[in-house]
């Protein structure tokens, strides 16, 4: 049994940038747990032999030509979807140095 | 800063380092979309698309010229691609960052091993390449003095990086800005890259660990350096600071620094209990990157020949370090002129190739950089070699001292072109005067004006006679070959 402490699930907030209760720390505590118990069956498979996949489609060398393609969006457009704008630049609360 | 540790303590310490470097490749457009990559000039978030925004659903698909640009850079590193490569996502959240996560090459990149050899104080080193691996920028960030907020282009989102990873085998400053120069030549000479430091094109960062014992220390990484002199100083700078902390006994913290260029110092960023778990994984949007010995050999037949080559090249003119190196970059001066390739056409005539060499670095080469001086841009490769081989006869034969070839050079650089250089420079008042009939009458006159002079020269006081060689210059306007008129003047003197 898995057994994450509190420490891993605040360090997974902190990746997140989630802030948890108190509670909700506990309680993910437990079920992340339990999902790690789930997926650590493929710990048991064995893949001696196998390569690694990281694509099931087969394909490979999906490339374009180096040109500008017209996407039909306008930088206006665009900006307008963030949160807040100005001068032309996304504003977002400050990011320290 | 005066550094406080002295050379004795200095010796007993060992210092690693390892470089990354970012390069900015040169291509139309970004990595994975279709929008312009130039963003110097342009207003913020003019080059953006849904793809550099990470809009839900927006699909990456690949440059095939960054491809193209990371097999040439693999050659310029001194080794093959790799046949297979793919991409990764690396996690992390900024506000730069929209997708958050970073799309890079960690498991597979496109380049493994290589190499490149420095000279410093002319010691030859090799500094090995750990990778090197093809990856999207991040956007900028500014943060307005005086507010509570930051803004973010994205318009330099998504611009493709190759990011050299070296070896740890540097173990000076010097040896880590003569890496760094030399990463900068060869992927100039690559023309992967346009390599404007200014712009950021090439960034480093430095990894400086400093042991007593055969055990490594622990590093810190002070990161976007953007240039050789920072590479140089930060370097300096980190080595001494850690020295300073162990020998009070105190620890190295493994963290990331920045660099003050106005105070020349580096600070703490942010420490290793910040430092990112960047949960990479495959990235599913991007099938594999395969290249076969067919295409890997088509790009090495579009390699030119790379500043090393160019070196072995040159090495039977005997010039020193630092006048190939003044070659190999003033080769890039200009889209024009090849001095490397006139030289080579002449190299079998090693007295020519040598002039013609030594011209380059001292006239042409720096006139070129003299914002006040001109050169004839209409001027063809071959007729600046048929020029500078008049120019060359005209020395070789006596009728052009070494000086005034210069001053001749200078003017027939300036244009227009010239028929008949030796008429020009007599024209110009260059030619050596070696009609010993004339001279004579000359150093006569001299020695007559100057008694007390060719007295001092008959006392043995030979300094004088130098004096006496320059009045003769002085009135033939530089004209008179100085060893022929000294053998006169000694002459006239019964000497």
């Amino acid at each position: 049994m898995t057994q994450l402490t509190r420490e891993d699930v605040l360090k997974l907030a902190r990746l997140a940038r989630l802030d948890l209760t108190d509670e909700e720390v506990e309680t993910y505590r437990k079920e992340l747990s339990a999902v790690l118990d789930y997926v650590a069956q493929l710990d048991g498979v064995d893949v001696a032999g196998l390569e690694p996949t990281s694509q099931v489609t087969g394909l490979k060398n999906v490339m374009r030509e180096d040109k500008v393609i017209d996407y039909g969006m306008s930088p206006h457009d665009l900006l307008r979807l963030a949160p807040k704008s100005q001068d032309g630049q996304i504003k977002v609360k400050r990011m320290l140095g | 800063m005066a550094s406080k540790v002295s050379p004795e303590i200095r010796a007993k310490y060992t210092v690693t380092i390892g470089i990354e470097c970012h390069v900015q490749f040169k291509t139309e457009t970004k990595l994975f979309a279709g929008v312009a990559n130039d963003a110097r000039d342009a207003a913020p978030n003019t080059l953006i698309s849904h793809i550099c925004f990470g809009l839900p659903g927006a699909l990456p698909v690949l440059n095939k010229e960054a491809v193209h640009l990371g097999i040439k850079a693999a050659f310029a590193l001194g080794t093959r691609p790799q046949k297979y490569s793919a991409f990764d996502r690396k996690h992390y959240f900024y506000p730069d960052l929209p997708l958050g996560y970073q799309i890079t090459q960690f498991t597979h990149p496109i380049i493994r091993g290589g190499s490149l050899t420095i000279d410093v104080d002319g010691e030859q080193k090799t500094i090995r390449i750990h990778e090197a691996h093809l990856e999207a920028d991040a956007g900028k960030s500014t943060h307005p003095a005086g507010t509570n907020y930051s803004l973010v282009d994205l318009n330099r989102a998504g611009t493709p990086l190759l990011e050299i990873v070296s070896e740890p085998d540097m173990h000076t400053a010097a040896d880590a800005k003569a890496y760094a120069k030399e990463l900068y030549l060869r992927m100039r000479y690559a023309d992967v890259s346009d390599c404007n430091l200014y712009y950021g094109n090439m960034r480093f960062d430095v990894n400086v660990s400093v042991s007593k014992t055969d055990v490594l220390g622990t590093r810190t990484e002070t990161k976007n350096l953007n240039s050789f002199k920072a590479v140089e100083k930060a370097v300096e700078y980190e080595v001494n600071r850690q020295i300073e902390r162990l020998e009070k006994g105190e620890q190295i913290i493994q963290e990331t620094r920045g660099w003050d260029d106005a105070k020349q110092v580096t600070f703490s960023q942010r420490s290793k209990e910040d430092a990112h778990d960047y949960r990479y994984f495959p990235d599913p949007d991007l099938p594999p990157i395969e290249l076969d010995d067919a295409l890997i050999d088509a790009v090495a037949g579009e390699m030119p020949v790379m500043p090393d080559e160019w070196r072995r090249r040159l090495s039977g003119l005997g010039l020193d370090v630092s006048q190939t190196d003044s070659l190999l970059e003033g080769e890039l001066d200009s889209a024009e002129v090849s001095y490397l390739l006139l030289i080579e056409e002449v190299i079998d005539q090693k007295d020519f190739a040598k002039a013609l060499a030594n011209w380059f670095v001292n006239l042409e080469i720096p006139l070129r950089n003299d914002e006040t001086a001109r050169i004839n841009g209409d001027l063809t490769n071959q007729n600046r070699l048929r020029m500078y081989r008049a120019v060359f006869e005209l020395v070789k034969t006596n009728k052009l001292s070494s000086s005034n070839a210069k001053v001749l050079l200078t003017k027939l650089l300036a244009g227009p072109e010239v028929a008949d250089i030796e008429d020009f420079a007599k024209q110009h008042n260059l030619i050596q005067e070696s009609d010993e009939g004339e001279l004579a009458k000359v150093v006569a006159k001299v020695i007559e004006e100057n008694p007390k002079a060719a007295e001092d020269v008959k006392a043995g006081e030979m300094k004088a006679i130098g004096f006496l060689v320059g009045q003769v210059m002085k009135h033939t306007q530089g004209r008179a070959n100085p060893g022929v008129v000294q053998q006169i003047i000694k002459t006239q003197l019964g000497l």
